[in-house]
Formats: structure tokens, sequence, C-alpha cells
């Protein structure tokens, strides 16, 4: 028998104390009810048949009598003599459970041994507890035969077969088919999270083609939004996060990481095998380094990047990638065995290793070469030689050096891994030879020399400029011009005293002239240090030049180079520029001093400070130049190169891992995929716990189904289209969600539709949930990809939800509201009922004004006036509900629109809601129309709109 | 039979689903709980059933104001005076003849952290950075930057041998959660009230949170969320202001009143009709419930914070008549009200920071804490005196506290570092002790020595007082661990 996982963790956590006083004094013990719970909680994990440690099992009594390899633990009779007793009390030295696995048994709990030793030790027969390794999830998937069942007609393709073998077995009767208009909007919302608008509903009710809904699965599948839809999912399952930290630190995850959800997007899109994504996301760095579009897919492990503690960082690599690919829990194992599974602690180190090496750099990307702005997050193996340790009960501050960790996959899910490391090629160990990287930098250097050539010219012509000022203009006015004489390096010489300028006397005169004299001594001044810039901008990009040229024959990438001649020509050109611009420094820092003692002023301690300063930089400067000047004289061998290298191999850990995950014998990998995406058309998976397949997860109820499934996604590339278009063309996709057709036995047997004898009705999720309200209104931007925007945005801007920014702290709050995933982990999605969703649906601008848009648009087409009301709740219902309303409901909605109607055409009489959150679409003026609004609202804020019935 | 095993999912929760189909209860508290089952929804509960909302034993208080400092308060400088510090400030503990407080078996062993062995010992004992004065008649000793505090001390049990194991601000979520922020996210003290109790007023949401929280380095929103009770027991974050109380509590500008009625009736009337098909939908009957709560409880939010209700007297009692005072005066006021009005729990956060919160005095202790402490005086105060005033202190619960407290060695700077060895909080009314002092540090205020306390005490204490038993409240296929349930502080019950 396999004890329901709630039971057993409750036995786990609550060791029988709660064995009540009473029940040892009752004459015999019952060992069943009284003593069996305390092995199971605190024994079973090392002596059952998980782990024999020493030999010994004690999940029967029989297994007791015959001990281990310390002999019998009982004897039948004799409490006195029973191992287990002394091993119990501690008596033997040993005291079990040891203490790492808590308290001991109390006393009263060992008297129940004693006694039941003393009485004969009976225990009725016992199945002995099978052998984990034989568990179902452990042994890779056949295609089980295809089941003749009853009622033939309904099976549409080998789905329902799977589905209806067990109606027969139960009984059970399928509810009929969904109307046409709710089929479609489900199938819609399911493929591509977004409604059909109006125009496809009326097309589709129209058409009488029998392959009319097939037509449309093709459509969904093919259309761009099938991706983004998907890729929300997938993002739950891989932890999507974008950055989170303090101000501009990050600590959390990695920037850009949107590149990672574009690759996500396009992938499905593409129909790229589940097989090659995984191993992409897992090792995209060793299968085609120098692809960037496949490097981002890597995001799946720069995300895990935490700043402060790289044992927490792999931790949640290896928690994740166990619970997201092969639904196993390794968490617990780090710090001992497994207590469910047969999985080692040691084991849980090996798996570990395969991560070790890894860590992360961002690339530069083409136009912009600040990494902060843009760039390319990826991992990449940095350190092949750092090995790892198991780590005792998982402290990281005692590694045990004595046991060697190769990396490997737990045995018990067969095969094992074969690791080659993997030659990379130049441009991925030294990205810096890019060919768009320098050519920009190439660019931007040739852009100084130019700017600086264009200033050169102007300051030759300022200083000619001044020198006919002075040359040309007698004494008398020059004053006068002076003003508007400019300086080479375009900034205005300040006339001083203008008023005082235009006078005539002697004296001004002599000043006027002094100041023009000035003015020609600083625009040569400036010219001179234009003159030097311009000479450093040539010998950067002489330099830079040579540096290329030097990188890339050092490189390999100009096959014949002289490397040494090179190397040699480049730490010239460098040495020129160091020398060039020390010169530049120190003509800048002269010019600097010189106007700082112009402005020193008596008294004045500040400017008194700043000429000081400026005498510190001259000598320094002259310091500097003096070593270039000796530098320069001397000839070296080396140069500072374009960019920093990584290692040239990567280990290929994470490689051979990708293969084993994907191999056709890996147990776990196609059945964890296939859970996922039957969870989200039917609204209930076929294995209960999204994230472990393991000992506690029970034989699901439709394990055929599953391993058809299963089978069926690796023997056809591991193409999800494909099962998507088998799931939602099946007869058990298109039925009904209600039951109020379902039989009577469908009712008593099965009240919870375990064996989906109706489709199950599901909320949306929160994306779908924001995304339909901005469609419907015909306002969402279908725009694809690009950075994350701004969280804080997503109630104006009408892009898709899954554009917006995502992380701890950065969450549009209507999104938070409506469940979406905890950037932590999410396997699957809340549906929760709060009083604040429908806050939000009823009060969020979105919603208010999306339906004064909508009202506006619907009003359009439906006809103004009170007389065309019947046909605008038509269309309403259409465009929001995906349906014709009923004749009551249209009644009713009349009803409405004519009572508010009335009631706004007395305006003056109602009560504003004080507000101050300013309405960005104000309400209509007309009273008709805004009762429409109002109406719009209502059916935005319907159960069904955030429904898939 | 479908038995009651409970399908949990990552993001940590029971799923609402499991409950609404297994025992036809459950969304929003008890509020709603109640309602279902007056509308005979709730047939055929089984073996286990969500708590009824009754108390389990008679309890001695309705409600909880829940006071949380963020960034650590230091116990040296606010209720644990210890005078060794100004003798021997300077020397180092090994230099004073209480250097034992290092071999101390609580020291090291059950420190978990996730920046390991980020913190080492302070040893360089560091003074006292504030004077101490007996105060009330019960003569205990209180700083001098809690004169207000202080001058109620006679309905105060003080604490002063708290422990808890985390070095790091992940010990804010842990003071809510009882388990370290390494274990992960678990239901808060106030989720488990809102959980275990019934409501008072079916207008308001049953756990309020106002202030800024802690942030995400250190638990984050989930310092006042529920986990796997499920977000209907999720503290409602609520601001202080009556013209933006909560999120979307009132629709943009221009609405009115009369249409926006209009609005809601018309949609039950709409989703009832559609439901005809759907007579077994939970969820559906759910959200009908949900949206005539939050109809309900946009009207009844901002007129618990319309202050100027209030009289001129009142609000200076809690230090209206002062800028540096208003924000928190605010938020105490706030609490009395929701209390008044039958909220069961309100927690109240000081200085959350968007990091590690306004109270981490690292350096400059002396400014950091004068400001802090002048900020939460007078209207903790305020709220005390006003609910003696009122009666209501015989029902209510105060609970002041932070993550951990200062050490006593100072980090080479005027400040202290994290302290989890030993620290106090205290608690006052709802039939708790006034005037005493329970437990105690050593000499130099190291770890805590005489009756220690683990933080999930004072969860079992609360909870006591309530009438609550933790072990009545567990969800089956959630077994909680020994250490989450705490135990009662006996001492200080009156």
């Amino acid at each position: 028998m396999h004890l329901p996982s709630a039971l057993l963790l409750l036995a786990f956590f609550a060791p029988g104390a709660a064995l009540a006083a009473e029940q040892l004094n009752s004459a015999t013990v019952d060992y069943v009810t009284q003593l069996k719970p305390i092995l199971v909680a605190r024994c079973y994990a090392c002596h059952s048949a998980l782990r024999k440690k020493s030999g010994l099992r004690l999940d029967t009594a029989d297994a007791l009598i015959k001990g281990g390899d310390g002999g019998p633990a009982i004897e039948p009779g004799n409490s006195r003599t029973s191992y287990l007793i002394e091993m119990l009390t501690g008596e033997s030295g040993t005291r079990m459970p040891p203490e790492s696995e808590g308290a001991a048994l109390t006393a009263e709990q060992i008297d129940l041994f004693r006694q039941w030793i003393d009485q004969g030790a009976h225990a009725p027969a016992e199945t002995p507890q099978a052998d984990p390794r034989e568990h179902w999830a452990y042994h890779p998937p056949a295609r089980p035969e295809l089941p003749r069942i009853q009622n033939a007609t309904w099976v549409r393709n080998p789905v329902d077969a799977f589905v209806a073998q067990q109606y027969d077995e139960l009984l059970l009767t399928p509810v009929p088919e969904a109307d046409k208009a709710m089929l479609l909007r489900r199938v819609y919302l399911d493929l591509i999270g977004l409604p059909p608008t109006r125009e496809e509903l009326s097309a589709f009710l129209a058409s009488d083609s029998p392959t009319a809904y097939e037509e449309v699965v093709d459509r969904l599948l093919a259309s761009p939004q099938y991706g983004e839809r998907w890729a929300r999912h997938w993002m739950d399952i891989w932890r999507y996060s974008d950055w989170s930290g303090f101000k501009e630190e990050v600590r959390d995850s990695c920037r850009h990481l949107w590149r990672w959800r574009d690759w996500i997007v396009e992938s499905l899109n593409a129909d790229k095998g589940y097989d090659r994504m995984a191993m992409e996301m897992l090792a995209g760095d060793e299968i085609a380094p120098t692809d960037p579009d496949t490097l981002r897919a890597t995001g799946f492990l720069v995300r895990d990047w935490y700043k402060f503690n790289r044992d927490v960082w792999l931790q949640a690599t290896v928690e994740h990638t166990g619970k997201a690919f092969l639904g196993v829990t390794l968490n617990c194992c780090r710090c001992h065995d497994h207590k469910f599974d047969p999985i080692s602690q040691v084991e849980y180190y090996r798996f570990r290793s395969i991560f070790e090496p890894y860590n992360l750099r961002t690339e530069r990307m083409p136009g912009e070469a600040e990494l902060t702005k843009n760039g390319l997050s990826r991992a990449c193996d940095l350190t092949a030689d750092v090995p790892t340790y198991l780590l005792e009960r998982g402290d990281e501050r005692r590694p045990n050096k004595e046991i060697a960790i190769t990396p490997g996959t737990p045995e018990v899910f067969g095969s094992s891994l074969k690791v080659e490391p993997i030659e990379l090629p130049v441009l991925e160990y030294y990205p810096a030879l890019q060919e768009f990287a320098l050519k920009e930098d190439t660019a931007q250097v040739a852009d100084h020399v130019a700017a600086a050539e264009k200033a050169a010219a102007a300051a030759d012509m300022a200083v000619a400029a001044a020198q006919k000022q002075l040359d040309s203009k007698s004494p008398a006015d020059a004053g006068a011009s002076q003003a508007k004489l400019i300086a080479g390096n375009g900034q205005s010489v300040n006339p001083a005293k203008p008023g005082a300028n235009q006078s005539n006397s002697a004296a001004n005169v002599a000043d006027s002239r002094a100041e023009l004299h000035q003015a020609v001594d600083r625009a040569v001044a400036t010219a001179e240090l234009v003159m030097k810039q311009l000479a450093s901008a040539r010998a950067a990009q002489v330099s830079l030049a040579a540096r290329i040229a030097a990188d890339k024959a050092k490189y390999g990438l100009t096959p014949g180079a002289d490397l040494r001649q090179l190397v040699s020509a480049a730490n010239q050109a460098q040495r020129e520029l160091a020398l060039c611009q020390a010169q530049e420094q120190q003509i800048s820092v002269a010019q600097e001093l010189a106007i700082s003692k112009a402005k020193l002023k008596a008294n004045d301690p500040a400017s008194a400070k700043t000429v000081e300063a400026a005498e510190k930089k001259v000598t320094d400067a002259a310091t500097a130049l003096a070593k270039a000047h000796a530098a320069s004289a001397v000839a070296g061998e080396t140069y500072e190169p374009l960019g920093a290298e990584i290692p040239h191999q990567s280990t290929g850990r994470r490689l051979a891992f990708a293969r084993w995950l994907v191999n056709r014998n890996n147990p776990l990998t196609a059945r964890v995929a296939i859970n996922h995406i039957w969870l989200r058309h039917f609204g209930a998976p076929l294995v209960d716990n999204m994230f472990d397949f393991g000992l506690r997860s029970p034989r699901p109820r439709n394990q055929a189904l599953l391993d058809w499934l299963a089978v069926e996604l690796m023997e056809n590339g591991w193409q999800m289209k494909h099962i998507h278009r088998l799931l939602v063309t099946s007869s058990a996709y298109r039925m009904s969600s209600s039951s109020a057709e379902a039989t009577p036995v469908d009712l008593t047997a099965d009240r919870d539709n375990q064996y989906l004898w109706r489709m199950n009705s599901r909320r949306l999720e929160a994306e779908a949930v924001r995304d339909s309200v901005f469609f419907t209104a015909g306002d969402l931007d279908l725009k694809r990809g690009g950075p994350d925007i701004a969280y804080n945005l997503a109630n104006d801007t009408p892009r898709r939800s899954i554009y917006f920014q995502y992380a701890d702290e950065k969450m549009n709050q209507l999104l938070q509201i409506f469940d979406n995933a905890s950037v932590n982990e999410c396997y699957r999605r809340n549906e929760s009922v709060v009083p604040q969703q429908a806050l939000a649906m009823a009060n969020s601008d979105v919603c208010r004004n999306q339906s004064r848009l909508l009202a506006k648009k619907l009003s359009e087409s439906s006809g103004q006036g009170d007389a065309a009301n019947g046909q605008f709740v038509r269309t309403a219902y259409e465009q929001i509900l995906g349906r014709d309303p009923t004749s009551t409901e249209s009644d009713e909605c009349e009803k409405f629109l004519e009572t508010q109607t009335a009631q706004f055409r007395n305006a003056g009489s109602l009560t504003p809601i004080e507000s101050n959150i300013k309405a960005t679409v104000a309400p209509s003026g007309d009273p008709t129309q805004r009762a429409r609004e109002s109406l719009t609202l209502v059916l935005y804020n319907h159960n069904d709109f955030i429904t898939v019935r | 039979m479908s038995g009651h095993k409970f399908r949990t999912n990552a993001c940590g929760r029971v799923p609402r689903r499991a409950f609404l189909a297994d025992v036809g209860m459950g969304f929003t508290g008890l509020a709603l709980g109640a309602m279902l089952h007056r509308d005979g929804f709730a047939s055929g509960a089984a073996a286990w059933s969500p708590p009824n909302g009754l108390p389990h034993f008679a309890p001695k208080a309705k409600s909880v104001i829940w006071l949380f400092m963020i960034g650590g308060v230091s116990h040296l400088e606010s209720f644990d005076p210890k005078p060794a510090l100004n003798k021997y400030g300077g020397k180092s503990i090994g230099e004073t003849p209480y250097k034992s407080v290092l071999d101390q078996k609580f020291l090291d062993a059950n420190v978990r952290t996730a920046v390991p062995d980020q913190r080492k010992i302070l040893s360089q004992l560091f003074p006292l950075q504030v004077g101490y004065r007996k105060r009330g008649e019960s003569g205990i000793e209180i700083s001098d930057w809690w004169p207000n505090v202080g001058d109620c001390v006679d309905d105060l049990a003080v604490i002063r041998s708290m422990w808890t194991n985390d070095i790091d601000h992940g010990a804010q979520l842990q003071f809510h959660t009882g388990r370290n922020k390494l274990d992960g996210f678990f239901p808060t003290i106030g989720s488990w009230v809102h959980y275990g109790l019934g409501t008072l007023n079916e207008n308001l949401p049953q756990f309020v949170v106002m202030g800024n929280p802690v942030a995400d380095c250190c638990g984050g929103q989930e310092a006042h969320h529920a986990n796997y009770l499920g977000p209907e027991h999720d503290g409602v974050p609520l601001i202080a202001d009556p013209a933006n109380p909560l999120a979307y509590g009132r629709p943009t500008a221009g609405v009115y009143r009369e249409e926006q009625a209009a609005e809601f009736e018309m949609l039950e009337r709409l989703d009832r009709l559609a439901l005809a098909e759907y007579p077994d939908d939970a969820k559906a009957l759910a959200r009908i419930k949900s949206y005539e709560l939050a109809f309900r409880m946009q009207r009844a939010i901002p007129e618990v914070f319309e202050f100027q209700q209030e009289t001129a007297a009142t609000q200076k009692l809690y230090g209206f008549d002062k800028e540096s005072t208003t924000p928190f005066a605010k938020h105490c006021l706030g609490a009395r009200r929701l209390v008044e009005r039958g909220v069961r729990f309100v927690q109240i956060y000081h200085g959350g920071s968007g990091d590690a919160g306004h109270w981490d005095a690292h350096t400059n202790l002396r400014v950091n804490h004068a400001i802090n402490c002048e900020q939460v005086d007078k209207p903790i105060a305020g709220l005390i005196r006003d609910l003696k005033q009122r009666g209501m202190l015989d029902e209510t619960l105060v609970v002041w506290a932070t993550e951990f407290g200062r050490s006593p060695g100072s980090e080479k700077s005027d400040g202290r570092d994290h302290h989890p060895f030993g620290f106090s909080v205290w608690m006052a009314g709802g039939g708790i002790k006034g005037g005493v002092v329970h437990g105690a540090t050593d000499e130099l205020g190291f770890s805590a020595v005489e009756n220690r306390h683990y933080i999930t005490d004072i969860h079992a204490t609360v909870l006591h007082q309530l009438g609550l038993d933790s072990r009545r409240l567990e969800v089956p296929g959630r077994k909680r661990l020994e250490v989450e349930h705490g135990h009662l502080i006996k001492e200080i019950i009156a």
C-alpha cells in the first residue's frame, strides 16, 4: 500500500509523542497502530527498501526479527536481550535514531517496544515495502497500445481513446461538446492568450466546413501570438526574472534578460523541439558558442546569478533544473541522502558538479559598447578547475575534501554522462575581435579625429581673427568691437566693464589694447591645446589599428602575418599615443593654472586653493610627461589587448548533461513536459505535483495517456505544436465545462471530474486578463520583443504583459492581484478569488479607460440612440464575452441602459465619488453613451470574462 | 470517495480549487465562508474542515496591534540596561569579568544566514549611548529615548530574553513566519490569526498592514503574506489616507456613487444568470461574494482614516501636532480605529527603507536611534493610553517587536552590529500582565540566558490570548515543525 503523502508527512513530523498515555496501560501493544507509525516516521528513511543501512530493514516485523549485519534486532519474548532496545535507549553506546535525525524516542515509546517484544512481537502478515527503483516514473515510457473502447465514434484521436478507456472502467459518460462560440473562445485564449474578435467569431459560426475548427487551430498555432502566450507558461517554469537589486546594484538575475524571453517566444513560434530548447538553455554556449541568437537561451542559467553567495546560486540551479526538467526535488539531499527518493547526498553534489564551472558574462552587442545599457548576458564555463566538495550537512563551512566529486546524474535515472571538453572558437573566448566591434571602435576613433580636425581649423581661424582685430583696429575703437571677439575654443571673451571701454580716455584705450592682446594670447593657447588634442586623436587611431592588427595576428585571424613586427608596431603606437596624451595633459593643466592665477584674488582662500591645486596638477603632469618620454624611447614586446580572454575550452559538462536529459531513455523529461502542457490545456495535470514525480507521487490516474503522449512528443522531434494540436482537437478538449447534462454516475462516482467527463473551467492568468482587456477594446499593440518596459508603465502602455519588467519589487500591481507567478518559483499558478481583484477590475484606470474607449467603438458599429441599445448589447457581449446574450440577459441589459440613461440625464442629482486619480479617458457627456460605458465596464467585470469555460 | 489529499503547487499554496471542491468553503476568510454556509453551499464537509471562526478556548483578547521596527532596534539602548558596557566600554569582552559570555552554547550553534561567515563577533565593547531611569510604579528601567512608552511601563510586559537565528535582516521575515529565511516562505502570524478567527466586521479586511513594508532583501511582502493558506489570508496593505487608502479602492475621478452601485448590482444579476449553466461552480459563487465585499470595503475603509472625527485632544495624544510623529501617529490611531471596527490583526511597520531598514544603526547609533525613537515613542504611548481610556486595552493585545537586537561590541565605529543572540520585545494589554520584566540577558546583554524565548513564543502567546491553538489550525499535508508552534510565555499572562 502506498501511504498518502499527507499522512506520511504527518507521521514524519509528529514522532509518536501523540501516542497518549492511556495506550501505555492497555494490555496488549498493537504493532500496526502503535509501533509502525513510529518506525515509519523515525526509522524508514535509513532502514527500509530505500536504504538498508547496516543491512537492516524495519518495514516489517519479520524484518525486525531477521535483523541486519549486527544480527536480529529483536528477540520475541525477551526485550532485555533485544538489540533494538539497546539502540533506542543508547545503552549500546550508539543511539538510534542518531542525534542528527532529531531527538531520541521518548521513554514511553521505547516502553511500548519493550512490551510488544515481551508480549511475543506479534504482527499481522505484512507486505514489505516495494523497491523504490521500481517506481513508475523511473522507467522510460513505452508507447502503450491503443485501447479498444465502447463509444468509438466519440474518439477523434488517441488522446480520446485513453480518456474514454477510463469512462468504460468507471461507467462515466462524457458531456456533450461545448457550443461553437464557447469552444472558439476557449481555444483562442488557450493558444494565443487573446479572445477572438467579433469578425472571427461570426466567420466561425457561419462556416459549415467540417474542418473549420481544425483550420482555426492551425491558424492560431501559426500566429506569432502563440509564442507569446506559451512563452509566459514556460517562463513560469523556467523562473524568468528580470534583474533586481538595490538601486542600480544588481543582486539577483542579470541585466538584458529580455533577450532570453525573446528567444523563448521565437523558439516556440518556430516550433523548435523541446529537446533542442532544453539543450540550448543548459548548454547553448557549448553548442553554438559564437551564435548570439543561441547564446540568449542560456538566460535560464544566467537568471540564477546571486550576488552574495555562490552556494545559494548553485543550489537554485540544481534545485530548479531538477524540478523544471526532471520533476525531481533536489533540495533535501543537499544535507543528507534523500528521505523519499533513491538519491544520495553524493549524487546531489555530482549533479551540482555539472554546473560548478559555469558563470556568466555580458557580451557587447552591435550599436552599444556600454554594457549596462545593452548587451547579451550569457553563460560560460570560467572555472573548470574549481572542485566540487560534498558539504557536510549542507554547511558550506564544512566541505569534505576527501571525496572527489565528479559530474554525474542520479543512478536511478539510468545511463551516465559522457563528458568531453569542447574547444572554443577564437571569437567565443576572445569576443573583442568580433567584426562589428572592430568596425564600431574604428569608426569611433575616426570620428574623434574628424572632430579634432574641425576644432583645429576653427582654432586657427580664431587666432587669425583675433590677430586681425588687433592689427586692423586703431587703439581708439578697439574696445567697442572687442566684445564680439570669439576665441577659437568657442568661449566668449568677457568684455570687462563694457561701459568703460567705450570711453575715449587714454587709459581705457590702453586697457582695451591690452585686452585684445590677451584675446590673441588666449586664442593661440587654445589652438595649441586643440592641435595637441588632434595629435592625440590621430595617435589613438593609429594605436587602435595597430592593436587590432596585432590582436588579429595573435589569434591567427590574419594568416602569414608577422606577429613580432605587428606587436612591436602596436607597442610603438601605444607609446606614441601615451606621449601625445601626456603632452596634451601638460598643456591643458598649464592653461588651467594660468586661468586660475588670473582669477587669484587677495583675501580669497578659495581662489588660492584653486591655484594650489592647479600647480599640483602641473607638477604631476610634468612627472607623467617625463615618464612618457622615457618610456617612448624604449621599445617593448607588449601592448594593451583589445579585450579580455576566457578559457579556450568549455568543460562540456552541461552539454553532456543536456544530451542525457533529452535522451529517448530518460524516464522523466518528456513526461514532465507533457504534464505541463496538459495542465495548461485542461486546467488539471495528469500528475498532481508538477515538480515531484518521485516516490511521493503516486501512479497517475491515467499513466497510459501520459506515456503515450510522452512517446509521441519524443518521436515527433519533440515538437510541441504537434502535441497542442492533438490535445485541442480531441473530443475530450471540446467538451462543455458545464455539468448540467452530467449523468448521475458522473456526479457521484467522480464529482471532482478527475477522469475528465467534462471540461474544467479555468480562470484566466493575470497576463491574459490584462491583455484581453486591451485587446477587446481594440487597443492592444501587438509589437513583439525588445527590452523590458518599466513595470509602472503597464497601465498606460498597451503592449502585451509579457514585455513588462518582471522582478521582485518591480511588478505590475494588477498582475500581482491576479496571481502572477512568483519570480522565485511557480510550477503552477494560483487561481485565488479575493476582493482586491474585484476592486481592480471595477476601479482601475485600465478597465475604466478601456471600457469607455470600447463603448465608443461599439456605438459606432451598433448605432447611436436608445433605439440601437439592443444591437449595442449584442455587440458588447460578442466583443467582450465572445457570445450572444440570452434573451433574458439582453432584456436585463437594455433595462439597465434605459434606467442608467435616465439617471445620467439628471446628473445634477447624482453624488460623485471623490477621487484624486485622474481619468485619462473621460466619461461621455451623452447620457445614452455614458450608460453604455457603464454596461461595458460591467461586462469586463463579468465572471465569464476572466473565466475560460 | 475523493478523500482529502490537498494538492499543493510550487507557488506554495493550497490551491483554492482544492479547498472549494473538497470542503465547500473558503475564500475571504470566515466572512465569506460564513456567508457561503448561510447560502447552504457548504454541504458535505468531511473529516477535516478549515477553522469555523470560533476560538478553541475562551479568549482574553479580540484583536492584535503588531508594531514592528525594521532594521534591528538596540535592546541595549531601549529596554535592557547594561551598565557594565559603560564600565568596560572600549575594552574587549575578554578583558572583562564576563568573558564567559563568548563560550555560551547559544552563541554559534543556531546561526544560519545566507552569507556564511559574514559577521564576526565584535569584541570591543561600546558604551551605552543613552541614559536610563526607573519608570512607573514598577520602577522598570527604560531608556531616555522612550520617555512616553516609559510612562506606560506599568502596562507593559517587557521580555528581555528573545533570540532568533538569522544574523542578517532575513530575521525580519523570520519574526513573522517563525522560520529562517533560508527555509523559504511560510504563513505569517497575522495570516494564522486571520485564518483561525472569524470576522467581526464584514466590511473590512481582517488583516491590515500599514507602513513601508520589509524590503525584498529580507522577505518583502512575504512578511505579511499567508503563503499556503492562500492569498485571501494575506495582509491587506492600507494607507492611512482617506483619499486613497487601498489599491484600486476607488474609481478614477468622475464616477457617481449611484452609477457604481448600479454597476455592481447589474453585475451580480448577470453573473447569476450565467451561472444557471454552472450550478456547482463554487468559484463563481465566491467571485460574486468577493464583489459584495469589495463594494462594502471601498466605502468602509476611507471612513476609518477620517481622523478629523477624533477630538483635538486625542489627535495630540498620538502626536498629530508634530511633523516628525505624525506619520506613525496616523498608523497608530488608524490601528485603534480599525480594531474598534473589529479588525483582528493590524501589522504596522516602522523603518521600511527599501533595504535593511532605518533602525539598522551600524554607525552613528546615537543619532539614528534618537531620531527613530522620537518618531514612534509618542504615537505608541498615545495608542496604549487611548486604548486604556476607552476600555479597549483589555481586549487588544499590543506587541512591539524588532527582528533582533544590536551587538554589545562596536564595529570599530559609533554603531552596533546585528545581534540575534539576545534582545527585547514587549507586549501590553489583551490579558498580559503590566509592569513586569521577564527573562534576562547576561551582564553584557549578549545572550539571552534566563527564560530564553525563540520568536515563535511570541506567536504562541498571541494565539493563546486570542483563544487559538496553533496545532488545531494546521492544514493537512502542511505539517508544521515543532519550533513553528512555539511555547506560551505563561509568566506574563495576567
